[in-house]
Formats: C-alpha cells, structure tokens, sequence
C-alpha cells in the first residue's frame, strides 16, 4: 500500500504516546518501506535504523533521506527473521502496518 | 512470525519497548461522503478474509510470544485513520485495487443518492490497533 495513504508519522506517533516513546533512544523501524516512519521519528531519536525486505523500497527510503537531510537513520533491505544487528541494539521496535 | 517475534526481543534492550500498529480487521471501515459538517456514511467496507487470516496468525504469535515470556502487554489502543478520495469512483478504483479490503462497499444507501453525490469528496475511515509491549529479561 502507499505509504502516503497511511496516517501521518506525527499523528501515528501521537497515538502510540508522542515523542517521549523515542525520545533519545535508538529505534529500529522493521517493515520500513520508503522510510516514511523512520524519517518522521528520526529528530526525536537518537539513531533510527529501518530494514525491509523490498530492496526497491529501500533505495526509495535512502533518496528520501538524502532528500529530506536526515542524518541519524540507516536503511537496509533484510528479513525480520534474521535481523543483521546485536544483542540488545534498539530500546524502541516499530512493526507498523508491518505485522 | 514468533520466529521475528524472537529475533526482535534478541535485538531490544530489556524493558525496551516493541511497538505493533496496524489496521484493525476485527472492525469494518466505512465508506463515507464529506458534508460541510462531518460525514454521511454510504457503505461499510470488510477486510478480505485472507487479510482477516494473517492478522488472527499474528494476534496468535503475540499471544504465544507474551505466554512465553519474552514481552509483557503495557498498553494498546484504537484510532480511525480517514484516507480521502475526491470522488466515489475514486474509492471504488482504491477499493477494487487494494488487497487488504473486499473489493466493493456493502452500500448502505441507494443507486440514486451514489450517483447524486458520486462527485463529492468521500473518505474511507479505517480502524487502526497498536499495543505497545515491554520486553522482559528471560530467565536461562
């Protein structure tokens, strides 16, 4: 589904409990697609990485990166049974529209 | 899916939390018309029953996940998302392409009233889930 007929990363957000939630911590966005929640989260937290397996999705989330001049978030296309990060890496996990 | 639900417990810190959004198949999205003030609902738009399936699969791996201690449930709640069409043949190109719903509104109002009004704007208000869960320090 296009990401831009989802809600908006600040209202989903929002919901979840506002930027408190990643405040400052370090959240991994697993199902990222084109990047449109880690990029929203991005300036509350301190490093975002978002990972899915569509590798066309991910190119399109890193040229939004770029686009938009975020530079605490990483993109890379994998699966979420094997997910390519250590023991305890993230304090926030998102599956959003993803699970 | 328990499979990832593992793999994402091994990656979060204990007590981080593991965020689970999405829309919500247990409540029908409706198809409505915009009015200057609020909405006139004209159908009631269910979710494929495939669809229906993989988000039973996937209540059942939480379910499983948190039974076997890997997470506790901290807190879940609900909202309605309104994805805007600017006309009722729009909504019905969106619903006829989209996997998740059926592809046509159960209609609530007649043939007439859709053709009167089939250039208005219209919404599809959708049912969306979170839970919020904490992972747990498992004993060895």
């Amino acid at each position: 589904m296009s990401s831009a007929l989802r809600p908006r990363p600040n209202d989903e957000l929002g919901e979840w409990g506002g930027p408190p939630l990643v405040r400052g911590k370090r959240v991994l966005d697993l199902g990222c697609g084109d990047g449109r929640l880690a990029l929203g989260v991005a300036p509350f937290a301190t490093r975002v990485d978002g990972l899915d397996p569509d590798a066309e999705a991910i190119a399109e989330a890193k040229r939004n990166a770029r686009k938009a001049g975020v530079r605490n978030v990483r993109f890379a296309a994998g699966a979420a049974q094997h997910l390519p990060y250590p023991d305890a890496a993230f304090d926030v996990v998102i599956l959003s529209w993803t699970f | 899916m328990v499979d990832a639900l593992v793999e994402i417990h091994r990656v979060l810190a204990p007590g981080g939390t593991l965020v689970d959004a999405r829309p919500d198949s247990r409540v029908p999205a409706y198809a409505e018309r915009r009015r200057p003030r609020g909405f006139h609902r004209f159908g009631v738009v269910k979710t494929a029953r495939l669809e229906v399936a993989n988000d039973r699969a996937s209540d059942r791996a939480i379910a499983r996940a948190v039974r076997e201690g890997f997470f506790k449930r901290r807190r879940r709640g609900h909202f309605w998302h309104l994805v805007p069409f600017s006309s009722l043949s729009e909504l019905r190109n969106y619903l006829r392409d989209h996997q998740r719903f059926v592809h046509r509104a159960e209609w609530v109002v007649d043939a007439a009233t859709r053709t009167r009004h089939s250039n208005d704007q219209f919404v599809i208000r959708r049912p969306v889930r979170y839970e919020l869960l904490e992972a747990l320090r498992r004993r060895k």
